[in-house]
């Protein structure tokens, strides 16, 4: 994500009218915060490089096999072999995803919870029908990969499970 | 067709929900309650109606010939099933708000909540939840809302009004399941509130414009017919109808 990008987004949030906004990508994350009230219009932003190796999950998974602290650069790819055992849950229509049955109710699902064939992972609603998306395996959440209520797309992936 | 009524329940939806994790439920099975302690909207919403006054229910449908891209159907037959079963009762001026609130002289007289069962990335089921404003009177804040006796003046039978609209839901679902989807489109746009009428729209950004409403894609979208014979298709969090 280059400089212009961030600058766009920073401007189309203070425009939406959203008062925070958090994005998550492979190596970059960030924050934006909008004032509210009196601070109107303006933006805090949070632009975080997410160090590649420092991901819980993935240590956890494979302490073993990790060389001793390898140089930066390679370890992206020690990453993608770590995910290439999990099985990614997809979205099966476009929509908005929710985590919660309702705004005041826990999640449905953890990082870290065990789900089996059936368990409820997540609501997706487009034109006012709410799809509740049923897991098609068991294991364990490894990953959520969208936030709480913004949009997905047509087969975005949006859990990580382990299955093992 | 399988009836159950309860007395006070939190949510008829969340009610079938469950029965349907645990049990193979009947193909159309129907729960009432006479009072509902969290009943539900859209999303975080509630809905509030004083105890048994009105019908509250949620019908079981299986649904297993419709792609997902398709589920708008459901909410086009829902709202058909209601708005004729309403016509039964004479009651005037009746519409289909896009996507599915019906209305009655202008004010809100029900609602609709659908929640959908998707297993192996294929709808299995639909849970149809159905708030049927019928005796109340008073709505105190709720400008918009009205119930068919604060209409007509009568007092309904709500077993009367249940056995109407659950005849009519079998009727509509039936279309789903021969896949008549072009008959179902053609009669809700029929019925579209403001259809081919001059309205005006508030985009998310709060600008007003005007347009006439045409009628809906497969997917739900609204189809409104703008300046230079231009017709766009709006997602439901992208338009509001203003009247």
């Amino acid at each position: 994500m280059d400089l212009k990008e961030i600058q766009s987004l920073i401007k189309f949030v203070a425009k939406s009218g959203a008062s925070e906004v958090k994005l998550e990508m492979e190596d970059v994350k960030i924050t934006i915060k909008t004032g509210s009230g009196d601070y109107k219009g303006e933006t805090t932003t949070v632009v975080q490089q997410i160090p590649m190796a420092g991901i819980p999950q993935q240590q956890a998974q494979a302490p073993a096999a990790q060389p001793a602290a390898p140089a930066a650069s390679e370890t992206p790819a020690p990453a993608a072999n770590d995910d290439s055992k999990y099985i990614t849950i997809k979205s099966p229509i476009i929509g908005t995803f929710y985590r919660k049955p309702s705004p005041d109710k826990p999640a449905f699902v953890e990082v870290g919870a065990s789900i089996s064939e059936g368990s409820v992972l997540c609501v997706i609603e487009a034109m006012k029908l709410f799809n509740e998306i049923e897991s098609e395996v068991s294991g364990k959440i490894v990953k959520v990969l969208v936030d709480d209520a913004s949009p997905v797309e047509f087969d975005q992936p949006l859990f990580l499970v382990d299955p093992s | 067709m399988k009836i159950i009524k309860l007395d006070a329940i939190d949510s008829t939806n969340s009610y079938v929900r469950q029965l349907s994790l645990h049990e193979k439920l009947v193909d159309f099975t129907i729960v009432t309650a006479a009072a509902q302690t969290s009943g539900r909207g859209q999303m975080g919403t509630t809905w509030n109606t004083e105890k048994g006054k009105n019908l509250t229910f949620s019908v079981f449908k299986k649904v297993s010939c419709l792609e997902n891209e398709e589920q708008f159907y459901i909410s086009m037959a829902t709202s058909l099933a209601i708005y004729n079963a309403l016509k039964h009762f004479q009651i005037p001026k009746l519409a289909i708000k896009w996507p599915n609130d019906i209305l009655a002289e202008n004010k809100k007289i029900c609602g609709i909540l659908i929640e959908n069962v998707i297993q192996n990335s294929k709808m299995t089921a639909a849970i149809i939840g159905i708030g049927l404003n019928v005796n109340q009177t008073d709505f105190d804040t709720l400008l918009n809302a009205s119930s068919l006796k604060k209409i007509t003046g009568i007092h309904y039978d709500l077993d009367e009004v249940l056995f109407q609209v659950a005849a009519q839901l079998e009727k509509y679902a039936r279309l789903i399941t021969e896949r008549s989807l072009e008959q179902l489109k053609m009669e809700y746009e029929l019925l579209l509130f403001r259809k081919d009428k001059p309205s005006t729209f508030e985009d998310t950004d709060g600008n007003l414009f005007m347009g006439f409403i045409q009628g809906v894609a497969d997917d739900g979208k609204l189809h409104v017919l703008l300046e230079d014979e231009i017709v766009k298709a709006f997602d439901l969090k992208e338009i509001k109808l203003k009247y």
